[in-house]
């Protein structure tokens, strides 16, 4: 049935005013004749007001709710009502007790002031997220020295799985990117070094950079990418079905359940991977070297020893374990975090990832500052 | 005969009178059949309660009224339109008449109470934005919510305040039908029956037809006009919650007559 257009009229020649309502007043028609009757409404004034409601067609709620308004917003009493309608009176009644209390939106605040608040309340997120992390960071170590002391608490199993997942399977991933990086590193020393007549110190480039930074840095990235958004996402949902409530009703700690195996296997698995991203990376920049400067690989090993040496390999080396802390608690810290809906899930994913990448880069500058002072 | 009291799942009245016309609808999962040639009439105005044992396809056949699943078979007419038909003009002219309030109330986790409510009314209204949200703050306030709920996220809202945060949305746009799952599941039976009286009064300031699943004797015995018992894939069994308590079979004759059913029914 196609719908009559929504239409009023305002007779005003009696002692009371009287809008008079004809068509249909529904959800669908009411919008195109909603700014009219706003405008009309300060019109009808504080005289009584009647409805003729004889010529209305289809009422619905909403219909009967800016009827309601526009009568209602001119006089306290409720509205009389002249003509005959199955349903207007029972509407107009019903709509009428939940439009009295009603109240007024709040006034919008000033966009300045709305951009100031935000700005504040980042600023005091960012307070409260340091001084959280610091209090998990000790929270975790004292767990984790708990379990030295007493390695029989040490959940295995989950340890184990753990280090597969995020250690094993991680494996080719790491491998990969860092044989590219180490062959990007020695196309590079080659080029420029070619210049000044000094290729042959493109062996000592690939050793350093390998060696030293980028072995220990790209297994960082990669796990602060694959595991840490993975560690917040399990033990964010287990948080969101309540299963770590669970756990601490059954008198278990979760962060001896959940966080301690995280901890470990990344301790253990950090420096293994460390290891075969470096011998990757460095197997990259050989064949490149090899291939392109006509260099044996006797003397990119004979010099890689001479003028790298070991030392390289341990200063990279000594951050792994440092990294893997940060990247194990970051992703239990936010997991622990998410909160029952769907939102919060996403959100500290995200943050947890930002976070570890973040962290690993400010660390590493800081590692690059005290190697500098120590001489290495 | 009063129709109202109707008892045969097949009614022969004009298409005008009825709500929803099911006939000779087929559900399966691949070699699992739920349902087979079922037929059903739901009149216009009434409110028809679903029971049935776990897997008799209770949710399935609202999902294939509200067009969500096609049935395997059988036409699905809901106030006179082919649910399943290809004219794409058909089926939006139903889109709006329906409101439907899922299990878990299934409100968008981004968007506030109002914001959700006022989601149908943006897709399918013409309305002002200042119109819009006072007309979703109106049906906040008839789904029983204090107007201070309007801003908050349904995270912060009790089991109960969601169902009813989902009913402002289902009733939105004044529809002519309403399918409500499970309305009262997971309420406490103060709150239920709240909720089952809230829903009588819209019912009679709306002039809803509700199509109701539940498992709550309570409802049926208070919200609903008819019964209808699903079981080996078919409407066996309709009428008023009286009439099938006295003439009950099988699983029918353990759901009213077991402890809960003596209990809520007396």
């Amino acid at each position: 049935m196609p719908e009559q257009e929504a239409q009023f009229a305002i007779d005003r020649s009696g002692p009371a005013s009287i809008l008079q309502v004809t068509g249909d007043w529904t959800i669908h028609t009411i919008g195109l004749i909603d700014a009219e009757l706003r405008a009309v409404r300060d019109l009808i004034e504080d005289r009584p007001a009647i409805v003729d409601v004889s010529a209305l067609l289809d009422l619905d709620t909403a219909g009967a709710y800016v009827i309601e308004k526009a009568l209602h917003s001119s006089v306290a009493e409720p509205a009389q009502m002249i003509g005959k309608h199955p349903v207007a009176g029972r509407m107009l009644a019903e709509v009428r007790k939940f439009t009295i209390g009603c109240e007024a939106l709040p006034a919008p605040v000033a966009v300045w002031r709305q951009l100031l608040e935000r700005i504040g309340r980042g600023m005091m997120e960012i307070y409260k997220e340091c001084y959280d992390t610091i209090g998990f960071f000790g929270e975790t170590v004292v767990a984790c020295g708990k379990a030295i002391v007493n390695p029989g608490r040490v959940r295995w199993l989950p340890t184990f799985a753990v280090a597969e997942s995020a250690g094993l399977n991680a494996v080719p991933i790491v491998m990969t990117l860092s044989f590219f990086i180490g062959a990007v590193i020695a196309f590079l020393g080659k080029t420029i070094l070619q210049d000044f007549g000094a290729s042959v110190f493109t062996i000592e480039l690939v050793g350093f950079a390998v060696l030293r930074e980028f072995g220990v840095l790209i297994t960082a990235i990669i796990l602060a990418g694959r595991s840490d958004s993975s560690f917040t996402a399990q033990i964010g949902s287990m948080k969101m079905t309540q299963e770590i409530d669970a756990m601490r009703i059954l008198g278990m700690n979760p962060m001896e359940m959940l966080v301690v195996p995280r901890v470990i296997a990344l301790l253990v698995m950090f420096p293994i991977l460390t290891f075969l991203a470096m011998i990757a990376g460095i197997a990259g920049g050989a064949i490149v070297t090899v291939a392109t400067l006509d260099i044996s690989p006797v003397l990119f090993f004979n010099r890689l020893n001479d003028n790298v040496g070991v030392d390289q390999f341990w200063a990279g080396m000594g951050k792994a374990p440092v990294f893997a802390f940060i990247i194990a608690i970051i992703g239990c810290r936010q997991g622990l975090k998410v909160e029952s809906n769907v939102i919060s899930l996403g959100q500290r994913t995200t943050t947890s990832v930002v976070q570890a990448l973040f962290m690993v880069i400010v660390v590493e500058a800081v590692f690059a500052l005290i190697y500098m002072e120590l001489g290495i | 005969m009063n129709r109202s009291d109707a008892l045969t799942p097949i009614l022969d009245i004009a298409d005008e009178e009825v709500a929803i016309r099911l006939r000779g609808v087929g559900n399966r999962f691949g070699p699992v059949v739920i349902h087979e040639h079922l037929d059903l009439d739901i009149l216009r105005g009434e409110t028809i309660g679903i029971v049935g044992g776990s897997g008799t396809g209770k949710s399935v056949l609202m999902r294939a009224i509200i067009g969500l699943r096609p049935p395997s078979e059988g036409t699905i007419m809901v106030l006179g339109h082919d649910v399943w038909s290809q004219d794409p003009a058909e089926r939006k002219a139903l889109d709006a008449r329906w409101g439907v309030m899922f299990q878990d109330g299934a409100l968008f986790s981004n968007l506030t109470v109002r914001e959700n409510v006022m989601v149908p009314l943006t897709e399918h209204t013409n309305l002002p934005p200042e119109l819009r949200v006072e007309i979703a703050d109106l049906k906040i306030l008839m789904a029983g919510l204090p107007s201070s709920s309007a801003d908050k996220l349904p995270s912060e809202l009790s089991g109960g305040m969601r169902k009813r945060a989902a009913l402002a949305r289902a009733i939105a746009l004044d529809p002519d039908i309403l399918f409500l799952d499970e309305p009262t599941a997971g309420l406490d039976p103060i709150t239920a029956g709240k909720f089952d009286a809230l829903v009588n009064e819209l019912k009679d300031t709306l002039g809803l037809t509700i199509f109701l699943i539940t498992h709550d004797l309570d409802t049926l015995r208070d919200a609903c006009d008819r019964v209808a018992a699903l079981a080996e894939g078919k409407v066996t069994a309709i009428g008023p919650l009286d009439h099938l308590r006295e003439h009950a079979t099988g699983w029918l004759s353990e759901y009213f007559g077991g402890p809960r059913g003596r209990a809520a029914l007396g």
